[in-house]
């Protein structure tokens, strides 16, 4: 219950602020949702490893990314096309060879801006998932996640963002974005 | 009386064991080891990135590139016309390196940082061009990120604007084959995928430039898909002799050094293609995550000594590649100087590697960036494949014997003094930002006198240096 009134507070806030380009309508009630967090699944890359979350409930099934990438931005333009983010997303990560589903979106979190895409992912093992890319910069740093699932894009999108709007994760982002 | 002999003596402990130095303060002296200052240029307090030095006529002229301005000076004033004017290119004659004339404040694109400025800058002469004016010295330069210009800049206080090819994003770290005219532009062409990617032009006749092609990694080409490989950084040439270009793509992540044919990439299929992007390729040596490939010097051909009585494998063909550190106070893994044996082009293989050592000067506590960002691309016999010098940000510059690549040796360094011209540097902390004051020896050069030439990022300026002592002798030089 109080998940789902933050849920719906930051989906408030960031309808009002007006920065997102998507607007995230709150959840109804039984599609509630909750993020597990597990282990970061992928091996050591350039970057240090983020958080990694299991949804349960409404998108159940879906993996949310979340990292910094401290100096990977354009300074100056920030994240400013769709091959930004292809380039920093992340979604190389679950599999290098997806393909966009559509042209992406501006949209901010919090006081950072950016963008975020839809992708088509063809699995190893034959299945198809959806995935969601996005990257915001705050100076010449990245905030970046990536979330993927078998159900449909729109909802794990909504939650997903939802998520990263919380009081706990703000402070986590703000935090892996000064190094701490 | 004490307290007087007291601070001489402090003086004399700092001066003489400046690796245990830990900040910089104005007014101290420069922290030096077989390398001696011997003139100074303030660049006007812009930050700078490339020196070029050309010999010209009877005259040496420095070519030096320029970032953007600074969020606190975003166009300084230009003291020979009292106008704030945009970084872009300084033009100095040192032909007495003691004695520095600024000739002329070339303005770039206005913009802060990357943003602006005209970073990267290379010369040729019209003689050695084919078909330019014989009389004419070429600079080719960026103008920020949107353009390549060339200027003819015979009379280096007067330069005039020949050709400017726009559009573009991005622009960077070029190379120009002065005696064919091949260009390789370092570009963010607009409908590629990666920020920055090739494009060769015939710049013989640098007024009338004609496109060859584009040229990148497959999966950055328009309309692929998937991963997207590190983006470029730049390519050197060893021209038509050599017929290889090695590109380094990449800054402090992902790097790769790639070795292409020149011959294929100048004359073979050219829409970009996967398979006409593969087809000039040799090989490449993909490097770990944690670095990236900012130059890639190519030094082939070396003699080394201690496999002079082997039958097979005396000589090597050796690349070293240089990272870039970006970010401030050590928050990224340590960027540094590789060596890559490329004698069996299709295998090559990394063989040593060298870093300034941190505790002999606290560096991560400084400011700033610590780590390498690049060397000199002089092919003068002075120092080639003999002594390189490495721009190591707050560590200055350092000089390396690289006679025997599989085991590099510091032979000297010199890290200049700060002055009241030295930028800031910032750190964000828990609830604001914390700045350090250090030198960010950004770029260094050499000439064929044997003069080195180093320039701050942090708006220090250029400091000319020459190498003394057991250094010297390393490079053959007569003493001093």
């Amino acid at each position: 219950m109080r998940l789902g009134a933050a849920i719906a507070v930051a989906a408030i806030m960031l309808g009002a602020s007006g920065v997102g380009a998507w607007q995230l309508a709150p959840p109804p009630a039984d599609e509630a949702v909750h993020w597990r967090e597990i282990a970061w699944p992928f091996p050591r890359d350039g970057w240090p490893a983020g958080r990694a979350f299991r949804c349960d409930g409404a998108c159940a099934g879906a993996e949310l990314y979340v990292r910094a990438k401290r100096g990977f931005c354009n300074c100056d333009r920030g994240v400013a096309d769709d091959d930004e983010v292809d380039r920093v997303a992340d979604i190389d990560l679950i599999n290098p060879r997806f393909a966009a589903a559509a042209p992406g979106e501006a949209m901010g979190l919090g006081d950072m801006r950016g963008r975020a895409r839809r992708y088509d992912l063809d699995m190893p093992d034959g299945a198809r998932r959806a995935a969601i890319g996005v990257a915001v910069s705050r100076r010449c740093d990245l905030l970046v996640a990536a979330a993927q699932g078998r159900g449909e894009a729109g909802a794990m999108q909504r939650a997903a963002l939802a998520f990263l709007q919380t009081q706990a994760m703000n402070q986590w982002i703000v935090a892996a974005l000064d190094g701490r | 009386m004490f307290r007087r002999v007291a601070t001489a003596g402090l003086v004399l402990v700092a001066c003489s064991n400046p690796a245990h130095a830990q900040k910089q303060t104005i007014g101290a002296p420069p922290e030096a080891s077989n390398m001696r200052l011997v003139g100074t240029s303030d660049l006007q307090a812009r930050s700078a990135y490339q020196p070029t030095i050309h010999h010209q006529g009877d005259r040496w002229i420095a070519y030096i590139g320029h970032h953007g301005g600074t969020d606190d000076v975003p166009a300084p004033v230009n003291p020979m016309t009292g106008q704030a004017e945009p970084n872009g290119t300084s033009i100095l004659d040192v032909t007495d390196p003691a004695h520095p004339k600024y000739l002329r404040h070339l303005p770039g694109q206005p913009g802060k940082y990357e943003a602006g400025g005209a970073q990267m800058v290379r010369i040729c002469d019209g003689k050695s061009l084919p078909k330019a004016d014989p009389n004419a010295v070429y600079m080719l330069r960026t103008f920020g990120g949107e353009a390549h210009e060339i200027w003819n800049v015979a009379d280096p206080a007067n330069p005039v604007l020949v050709t400017r090819l726009g559009g573009l994003k991005d622009t960077h770290k070029s190379w120009w084959e002065c005696d064919t005219g091949m260009a390789y532009l370092v570009s963010g062409a607009p409908d590629w995928r990666t920020r920055r990617m090739t494009q060769v032009y015939d710049l013989s006749d640098p007024a009338h430039p004609q496109k060859i092609r584009d040229f990148g990694l497959p999966g950055q080409e328009p309309g692929s898909t998937g991963a997207l490989p590190t983006e470029l950084h730049g390519p050197i040439s060893t021209g038509p002799a050599g017929n290889r270009v090695y590109f380094g793509y990449g800054t402090n992540k992902g790097g790769i050094l790639q070795i292409v044919d020149r011959e294929k990439l100048l004359n073979g299929p050219k829409e970009p293609t996967p398979d006409n992007l593969r087809f000039p390729e040799i090989s490449r040596l993909p490097m770990s995550a944690f670095n990236g490939a900012h130059t890639t010097f190519p030094m082939l051909d070396m003699p080394i000594a201690e496999f002079a009585e082997d039958r097979d494998g005396k000589t090597r063909d050796i690349v070293m590649i240089v990272d870039e550190a970006i970010l401030n106070e050590c928050t990224e893994p340590r960027q540094m100087v590789w060596f890559a044996d490329v004698t069996t082009e299709a295998r090559p293989m990394m063989i040593s590697s060298w870093t300034v050592a941190e505790a002999s000067g606290k560096f991560c506590q400084r400011g700033g960036r610590f780590g390498a960002h690049s060397s000199n691309e002089s092919m003068a016999p002075v120092y080639y494949k003999k002594i390189a010098f490495i721009a190591f940000f707050n560590a200055g510059v350092r000089a390396l014997d690289i006679r025997d690549p599989y085991h590099p040796r510091e032979i000297g360094y010199f890290i200049p003094s700060i002055t009241e011209a030295t930028d800031k540097r910032c750190i964000p902390i828990e609830g604001g930002e914390r700045c350090k004051v250090a030198i960010q020896t950004n770029n260094v050069e050499t000439d064929d006198r044997g003069y080195v030439y180093i320039v701050d990022r942090a708006n220090t300026g250029l400091h000319i240096l020459e190498l003394t002592g057991p250094a010297r002798a390393a490079a053959g030089l007569p003493r001093n």
